[in-house]
C-alpha cells in the first residue's frame, strides 16, 4: 500500500536557475504584451486550410462502417456488393470473422468512392452478420449482482489503495463528519474539426494531412502500423480545429485511410462525421464517490475515507486525483475502474483534475456548512504551504476581493421571488512543464527570418508565441518573422498535451534564435570594429550595448550575409521553463426555482502560468477553459440508453454545449511569474469552474446537487426533496 | 433557416419523391404520397446541372439533387471557407448569406440555390484589407482554433448589415445559432459590438 503523495504532478523544478546565455529579457518589448495571433487574418478570411479542407486532385472519399451493437462477435462480412457499387475504388474489412466489437461505433469495414454520396450508398451494401452479445451500458448495470461479465477479467478492475496517516485517529479527532457521494458524467471532446485525415501515397511514401496534436507521434504510429520507415511518412497539420487531448495519433481511421489510399492508388479523405466522433474518438471518464470526512471543531481537516469508481468505457481506466489540493493528514482512498461497452476514454483537458476538484470542493463546502464557517476561510485554513507552484493562499483573497465574496449570503438565498443567487469557489493545480523540442532558424539576406519547429497549433496560439519569441530575441518586428510549424519534416517537438507545448517550445525558440543572433553578430562585428560580445539587438538594429548609434539597421546587417542565408539549429534547454501552476475561481449563479434552470452569471479567475508570453491569447485560453467548465457543470452529458447501449445524443443539439447566451461575464487576472519561465496554461483554467458553479448553485437554492451536469430536473428534484425533509442542505 | 418554400426552383412534391435522405426533407416527409403523382417531372436521382452564384462568381456544376450547398461548395468546387461540423443545422459553422440572409449551408440543397446570391467569408476582404468584422475578430482575439470563425463572421455580417449598432442582447441572439468549442464567445461578442463601418446590406 503506497503512501502516495497528494500532489503527484508537480515535477521539479518549479523555479529554475535562469538560463546562462539566453535568459528571458528583463524588459521585453513583445513577450507578455497583448499580441494578436499571427494566423488571425488567414483564419477570419477562410483561407486557412485545415485537414478537413484538403482536396487532392482525383481524391476519393473514405467511409467507415461501424458496429451498431455495443457488444457483438463478427460472424461474416460480405464486401462483394459494395465493391461493385458505382464509384467505389477500394473496400476493406477492418475486423475479421471471429473478432469482437466492444462498443457501438467500433470500426468494422471501410471503403473509398469517388463522391461522398457514392461512399454512403456503398457502405449500406456491406453485409455484416453479427452474433449479438450481452452488453453493459452503465456503471450501475456493471455493478449489479449477476451482471454479465463482458470483459475478459471481469467488469471491474480494483486499483491500489492510497493511504496516509492514521485514519482512525483522524476520525476520533473530528468534531463533525460528513458522509456524502458525488458524481460527474462522461463528456466528449466535441472538437469542431472531427478526427481524420487525407492520405496520399507517392510510391512507398505517404503524405498525410491529419487533424492531430502530435505530428511527430502520428508519423511514428503511421510508420509502425503500415510497416514503412518513419522517413517515408510526412504528417502535416498546418491548422487544426481543436483537439482537447483526443488527437494524438492516426487512430483507426487514419490507418484505414492510408490503406484505402494505397489500395485505390489515389488520395483518400476520411474525416469522421459528428456521430462517429462522439462514439469513437474519446471522452472524459465518469467519476463517482462515497466519502466520509472529518473536521475538528476549529476547522482543521482530520480524516478522509473514500471509495471511488468511474467508467472510461471498454477496457479503459477512470482514475482521478483525490483528495484534491487540501491537506487531509489522515486519509484512505480506493478506486475501481468499471468497464462498460462504450467508446474508450482519452485524455481530455486536464485529465482527472476536474473530477477530483469537483468531489473535493463539494465536500469542502459541506464541511464548512457543518462548522458554520465561511467556506473561503475554511479552505485557506487547510491549504498546503505556499510555494511557487502553490499560491492559493495569495490568490484566494485577491479573487475574493475582485469577485465581491463579502456579499455572499449563507446557504440559501433569502431574497423572495423565483430567482435565487449564489456564490461558490474552487482551486486548481496542474503540472505542465515540457522539454525536448528542437527548432531551426534561418536569417535571410533580405532580413526576413524563418523559424521552423515541428510542433502544432491546436488553436491555442503556438504559432504566435513562436513568432513573438523569435522577434523579441532578434529585436525585430514580428512582420519579419515567418513561423512555420505543423509538419513532421520540421525539427522534432512532442505532442501538445498536458500544457507542455508552451514550456517545451518557447525555450527551444529562445535558444535557437539567440544562437542565430550570435552568428549574425559575429558576421557584422568586424565591420563595426567591435567585439561581437558587445553587440545587442533591439528596435530593428544590431548595435553596441548602450549605444544604439554605433551599429547597423537589421536589414543592413543581414545584407552582409551576401547570398547565403544564415541557418542555425537549436533545442530546448533548462532554465527557461518550469512546471506547476495554481489558480482559483469564483462563480456566481442565478437559479430559477420555478423552472430549475441555472445560469452562470459571473466567473472570476486568478491564475498563474509562469512567464506570460502573450497576455491576449493567454487570457483567451482562460476564457475558453472556463466556458468548458460551464459546459461540464450545466450542459454536457453523453447518455447511453440503458437497454440498447446506444448513445442517444450523438449530435450537437441533444449533446448540449453552451452558446453565446449561456456565457457569464468573465474576469481574468493572470499572475505573471517571469522568474519561473514558461509553464503552460491549457489545462488549469478548466479545472475548477464546474466545482465553483456547483457550490454556487447549492448556495443559491439551499439544496445540494451532488452530481453534474446540474440539469433543471435535478434542481427541481433537489428542491422537492428539501421540501419533504424540511431542512436545508 | 431563413429560406422559404418558394426558394425552391423545383416542385417540392416532385423533389420529395426523388430525395429520401436529406436533412431538409426530414422535416416535411409527411406530405401525402398521392399528392406527388402530379406536377413537373422529377429531378434526379442522378446528377443534374446546377448554376450557382457564389461570392459574385457564376459556377456551373453537376451534382445529385441530394447534395447540400455546403458539400457542393466544399467538395465539388473546393471552396472550403465555410466548415462542416454537425451537418445538421445545429452549430452554424457552415453559415452563409443567401440573398443577404444567414442560412446553414449544410441544411439547404445546392439545387435550391439557383438564382440566389450566396456569400461566404471568402468574399469579405478587399485584397489584404480585412472587412471591419474580420478586423474586429483579430483585434479582440475573437478566434482560437478558428474552425467556427467563418460561421461566426457571417452571422455577424448578417446582423450588422441589417442593424449596424446592435445591443449586446441583440448581438447574442443573432449569434445564438453558432457554437464555438474553444470558448471564444465573450471576445466574439466584444468584436461584434465594436465593429465600426459596416454598411447596411
Ligand atoms: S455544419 Fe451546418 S449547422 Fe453545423
Ligand atoms: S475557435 Fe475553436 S471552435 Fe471556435
Amino acid at each position: 500500500m503506497a503512501d502516495t503523495p497528494q500532489v503527484p504532478e508537480v515535477n521539479a523544478p518549479s523555479r529554475p536557475q535562469p538560463h546562462e546565455k539566453y535568459p528571458w529579457p528583463a524588459e521585453p518589448t513583445l513577450v507578455g504584451k497583448r499580441i494578436q495571433r499571427v494566423d488571425g487574418p488567414i483564419k477570419v478570411t477562410g483561407q486557412a486550410k485545415y485537414s478537413y479542407d484538403i482536396n487532392r486532385p482525383g481524391g476519393l472519399h473514405g467511409r467507415i462502417l461501424r458496429s451498431p451493437h455495443p457488444h457483438a462477435r463478427i460472424v461474416a462480412i460480405d464486401l462483394s456488393a459494395a465493391s461493385k457499387a458505382p464509384g467505389v475504388k477500394a473496400v476493406m474489412a477492418v475486423l475479421q470473422p471471429g473478432a469482437k466489437v466492444m462498443f457501438q461505433g467500433e470500426e468494422v469495414a471501410a471503403l473509398a468512392a469517388a463522391t461522398e454520396e457514392q461512399a454512403d450508398d456503398a457502405l449500406r451494401l456491406i453485409k455484416v452478420q453479427y452474433e449479438v452479445l450481452p452488453h453493459i451500458a452503465t456503471e450501475a448495470l456493471a455493478l449489479r449482482e449477476g451482471a454479465p461479465q463482458v470483459f475478459k477479467d471481469g467488469n471491474i478492475k480494483a486499483g491500489d489503495t492510497e493511504e496516509a496517516g492514521d485514519l482512525e485517529a483522524g476520525f476520533k479527532a473530528a468534531a463533525h463528519t460528513v458522509l456524502a457521494g458525488y458524481a460527474t458524467q462522461v463528456q466528449t471532446h466535441v472538437s469542431l474539426e472531427t478526427h481524420g485525415c487525407v492520405c496520399e501515397w507517392d510510391g512507398d511514401k505517404l503524405t498525410s494531412w491529419v487533424s492531430t496534436q502530435a505530428v511527430h507521434g502520428t508519423r511514428e504510429q503511421f510508420a509502425k502500423a503500415l510497416d514503412i520507415p518513419q522517413a517515408n511518412v510526412r504528417v502535416i497539420t498546418e491548422y487544426m480545429g481543436g483537439g482537447f487531448g483526443s488527437k494524438f495519433g492516426p487512430d483507426a481511421q487514419g490507418i484505414i485511410c492510408a490503406k484505402l489510399a494505397k489500395q485505390a492508388g489515389a488520395a483518400v479523405k476520411l474525416l469522421l462525421d459528428r456521430k462517429d466522433e462522439h462514439l469513437a474518438s474519446g471522452n472524459r471518464p465518469s467519476s463517482a464517490s462515497k466519502i466520509k470526512a472529518g473536521v475538528s471543531a476549529d476547522g482543521m481537516l482530520t480524516a478522509f475515507d473514500a471509495e471511488t469508481w468511474g467508467t472510461g468505457g471498454a477496457g479503459a481506466g477512470s482514475g482521478f486525483p483525490l483528495p484534491y489540493i487540501y491537506v487531509f493528514p489522515n486519509r484512505r482512498r480506493k478506486h475501481r475502474d468499471i468497464f462498460t461497452n462504450a467508446g474508450p476514454q482519452r485524455a481530455m483537458r486536464a485529465p482527472g483534475h476536474p473530477q477530483g476538484c469537483f468531489h473535493t470542493e463539494m465536500l469542502m463546502d459541506e464541511l464548512a456548512d457543518k462548522l458554520r464557517m465561511d467556506p473561503l476561510a475554511f479552505r485557506i485554513k487547510n491549504l498546503p504551504p505556499e510555494a511557487p507552484n502553490a499560491m492559493w493562499r495569495k490568490y484566494f483573497p485577491i479573487a475574493a476581493e475582485r469577485f465581491g465574496w463579502s456579499k455572499r449570503h449563507v446557504t440559501g438565498d433569502p431574497t423572495p421571488g423565483p430567482i435565487k443567487r449564489g456564490m461558490g469557489c474552487a482551486a486548481n493545480r496542474w503540472g505542465g512543464g515540457g522539454q525536448g523540442t528542437k527548432a531551426h532558424c534561418e536569417i535571410n539576406p533580405d532580413g526576413s527570418v524563418v523559424m521552423r519547429c515541428g510542433t502544432q497549433d491546436l488553436g491555442v496560439g503556438t504559432k504566435t508565441i513562436v513568432a513573438i519569441i523569435t522577434a523579441e530575441t532578434l529585436g525585430i518586428p514580428m512582420e519579419l518573422v515567418r513561423a512555420e510549424i505543423g509538419d513532421s519534416n520540421y525539427p522534432f517537438s512532442g505532442g501538445s498535451g498536458g500544457s507542455t507545448t508552451a514550456p517545451g517550445v518557447s525555450p527551444a525558440i529562445r535558444v535557437t534564435s539567440g544562437m542565430a543572433l550570435d552568428a549574425l553578430k559575429a558576421k557584422v562585428a568586424p565591420g563595426l570594429g567591435v567585439d561581437a560580445a558587445t553587440l545587442v539587438a533591439s528596435n530593428g538594429r544590431i548595435h553596441v550595448k548602450g549605444d544604439p548609434s554605433k551599429g547597423l539597421a537589421w536589414r543592413d546587417a543581414c545584407k552582409q550575409l551576401g547570398m547565403e542565408p544564415l541557418a542555425v539549429d537549436g533545442q530546448w534547454e533548462r532554465g527557461l521553463s518550469a512546471s506547476g501552476t495554481s489558480g482559483v475561481q469564483f462563480a456566481e449563479v442565478e437559479v430559477d426555482i420555478e423552472t430549475g434552470v441555472s445560469k452562470v452569471t459571473r466567473v472570476t479567475c486568478v491564475q498563474d502560468c509562469g512567464l506570460i508570453v502573450d497576455q491576449l491569447t493567454a487570457e483567451s485560453q482562460c476564457i475558453g477553459g472556463i466556458i468548458g467548465g460551464v459546459n461540464y457543470a450545466l450542459f454536457e452529458d453523453r447518455i447511453l440508453d440503458r437497454v440498447t447501449g446506444h448513445m442517444v445524443n450523438p449530435n450537437m443539439e441533444w449533446y448540449r454545449i453552451a452558446g453565446p447566451s449561456d456565457i457569464p461575464t468573465i474576469d481574468i487576472t493572470l499572475m505573471n511569474q517571469p522568474e519561473r519561465g514558461v509553464i503552460g496554461i491549457g489545462e488549469p483554467p478548466t479545472i475548477s469552474t464546474a466545482a465553483a458553479v456547483a457550490n454556487a448553485v447549492a448556495n443559491a437554492i439551499g439544496a445540494r446537487i451532488r452530481s453534474i451536469p446540474i440539469t433543471p430536473e435535478k434542481v427541481i428534484t433537489a428542491l422537492a426533496e428539501r421540501e419533504k425533509t424540511g431542512g436545508t442542505l | 433557416m431563413a429560406l422559404h418554400d418558394d426558394a425552391l426552383n423545383v416542385s417540392r412534391r416532385a423533389f420529395l419523391k426523388t430525395v429520401s435522405a436529406s436533412s431538409v426533407a426530414a422535416g416535411v416527409i409527411g406530405v401525402g404520397e398521392s399528392e406527388a403523382q402530379t406536377g413537373p417531372a422529377p429531378i434526379g436521382p442522378g446528377e443534374v446541372s446546377v448554376q450557382l452564384s457564389i461570392d459574385g462568381q457564376a459556377r456551373t456544376l453537376k451534382v445529385e439533387p441530394r447534395v447540400t450547398l455546403l458539400d457542393a461548395m466544399r467538395e465539388r468546387l473546393n471552396l472550403t471557407a465555410q466548415k462542416r461540423v454537425c451537418d445538421r443545422g445545429s452549430c452554424g459553422a457552415c453559415t452563409v448569406l443567401v440573398d443577404g440572409k444567414s442560412a446553414y449551408a449544410c441544411s439547404i440543397l445546392a439545387i435550391q440555390m439557383q438564382g440566389k446570391s450566396i456569400r461566404t467569408v471568402a468574399s469579405l476582404a478587399q485584397g489584404t484589407v480585412l472587412h471591419p468584422v474580420q478586423q474586429a475578430f483579430c483585434d479582440h482575439d475573437g478566434l482560437m482554433c478558428g474552425f467556427c470563425t467563418p460561421g461566426f463572421v457571417m452571422s455577424a455580417v448578417a446582423l450588422l448589415e441589417s442593424n449596424p449598432s446592435p445591443t449586446p442582447a441583440q448581438a447574442r441572439a443573432a449569434l445564438d445559432g453558432n457554437i464555438c468549442r474553444c470558448g471564444t464567445y465573450p471576445r466574439v461578442l466584444e468584436a461584434v459590438l465594436n465593429t465600426k463601418g459596416v454598411r447596411r446590406g
